[in-house]
């Protein structure tokens, strides 16, 4: 490529990252702009006193507080019911599964993967309908329906960081616990799953991100305008997007869209800690594991 | 020459359709060191993995013929599916070029094969431990920094470390591949050093590119140059 070419090459994918970097920054700024003024105690707790709320004393009516609770059971939920499934498909698919049965599964994973969530969603909606109708009068939307659809929707991602991070254990660090003398399961787990692990959580925080943003799922399988705090995991409960979702499409006055932006801005706060406490685990995780006499 | 400790009969070994060796028949003599000489591509590294059966996790990898060692006086037939290849690897030690310490501490490195085979009890780990790192000279450097990472080490260090941790085992058979070769020469001397007073109590089996190091410590050659079905 001669001088131009390469000139021009590198200066477009300088632009890029200025262009990337300026939307986010621009889309940060915006909503915090926008949601700030409303980012106070209120926003939270409506008119009951925070401590109130806290110790559960009273009910939260006016205030996003019962819908943070909602995000983080469902997320927590989702999460707990993902990870266990997910690490042990992308283990067995690593380190398992012959050509053929990985191939055909890997097939079928990212085939889920490329599942839009409202279909997901749809599925939870129609499979609870059916439990309904079939088993149980009192089976309908809730909780437990949108953390199973969701950790449905979330599985293709951590299967297949697992199953990357696995198979991408440089042959050297492979063969060094196998040389020692361990047997298979122990050499996934004293010396792949070690050395896997910050780009496993790389999949499991995506997954994090897209439990705790996914509002078509939820819409259809339990979230709902007003519950309380969640108490039951076949109760409708509030969560934080669909409150977005709604209080930004029916509006009443300025107040309530600013009150939008401010939860939009809480949920994000939401997700960084989770994130932060996802490398916390991590690095506690990999020590125990290795570091432990 | 001592007894015998392995011995080859028509080994051929292949990946895939590729033959890589043909028609292998050698004696390798307990207590000793047999040093494995030839060509880059020769096969030396793939005829070191026979005796542990580290070939095995190649895909594609074929073996034919015998290898016979001789583990409490009687001979047994390595390539047997009856023997269980993680008890030959924990009586077949093995240290590879590049020092290769998991990313834990010092101390855990060296416990690790005792932990791979359920070894718990506190004092025996403990013991263990340090008197393979005393074995291998590395005791007075690492004492006091047991708890530290172990690629904190040197690369001599690291590779003494490496021996140390094949040791604790106590294996009867030492396989080396070109374990000085990625070392300063000081290291390396400390490394041959460590290997000849070894023999008394193991069967090593090097791979090596240097022909002075091969000169100064091996009691036995296998050269694997094409033509030279030569044994010194």
């Amino acid at each position: 490529m001669n001088r131009w070419g390469e000139k021009a090459i590198y200066s477009l994918s300088v632009l890029s990252c200025v262009l990337l970097f300026g939307s986010v920054a621009i889309l940060l700024g915006y909503l915090l702009v926008k949601g700030l003024p409303a980012l106070n105690p209120g926003l939270i707790f409506g008119s009951t006193p925070m401590v109130d709320a806290l110790f559960l004393k009273r009910q939260v009516f006016d205030g996003i507080f019962p819908a943070m609770a909602g995000t983080l059971a469902l997320i927590a939920l989702a999460i707990t019911i993902a990870v266990p499934l997910g690490l042990l498909a992308g283990i067995y698919m690593a380190e398992y599964s012959g050509r053929f049965t990985r191939s055909v599964f890997g097939f079928f994973f990212d085939l889920l993967s490329g599942i839009p969530s409202i279909v997901v969603g749809l599925f939870g909606f129609s499979a609870i309908l059916f439990f309904h109708h079939h088993i149980s009068e009192s089976l309908a939307p809730c909780l437990l329906v949108s953390a199973l659809s969701l950790a449905f929707l979330v599985l293709p991602y951590i299967v297949k960081t697992t199953q990357i991070a696995l198979e991408t254990v440089p042959q050297q660090t492979r063969i060094t616990g196998l040389a020692l003398g361990a047997t298979r399961l122990q050499n996934i787990v004293f010396c792949l799953i070690p050395e896997s692990l910050s780009t496993i959580l790389g999949g499991i925080i995506l997954a994090v991100g897209r439990c705790a943003e996914d509002t078509a799922v939820i819409m259809l399988t339990g979230a709902v305008v007003s519950a309380g705090l969640p108490d039951s995991l076949f109760k409708g409960y509030e969560a934080l997007p669909f409150y977005i979702y709604y209080i930004s499409s029916q509006y009443a006055d300025q107040t309530e869209l600013t009150q939008g932006f401010g939860a939009c801005i809480v949920l994000l706060l939401i997700c960084a800690t989770l994130f932060t406490l996802a490398a916390i685990i991590q690095k506690k995780v990999r020590h125990t594991l290795l570091y432990r006499h | 020459m001592t007894p015998p400790k392995i011995k080859i009969e028509s080994l051929d070994f292949y990946y895939n359709t590729h033959q890589i060796l043909s028609n292998i028949n050698e004696t390798i003599p307990e207590n000793a060191i047999t040093s494995i000489i030839g060509p880059s591509g020769a096969g030396k590294s793939t005829f070191l993995s026979l005796f542990n059966r580290l070939w095995e996790t190649t895909p594609g990898a074929r073996v034919e013929g015998r290898i016979q060692a001789r583990f409490s006086d009687s001979f047994m037939d390595i390539n047997d599916p009856k023997l269980s290849v993680i008890q030959l690897r924990r009586a077949v030690g093995m240290v590879f070029q590049m020092p290769n310490p998991l990313p834990m501490s010092i101390f855990n490195n060296v416990a690790f094969p005792l932990k791979l085979a359920g070894i718990t009890e506190k004092e025996t780990v403990q013991n263990r431990v340090t008197t393979a790192i005393k074995a291998c000279g590395l005791w007075p450097e690492v004492k006091d920094r047991l708890d530290k990472k172990a690629t904190t080490l040197s690369g001599g260090q690291q590779q003494r470390l490496c021996m140390a941790r094949a040791l604790v085992m106590e294996p009867e058979i030492l396989l080396l591949d070109e374990p000085t070769s990625s070392l300063d020469p000081r290291s390396g001397a400390m490394i041959e050093e460590l290997m000849v007073q070894l023999k008394p109590r193991c069967t090593l089996i090097m791979v090596s590119h240097q022909p002075d190091q091969v000169e100064r410590i091996a009691d036995q050659v296998i050269d694997f140059t094409p033509g030279s079905e030569s044994c010194r």
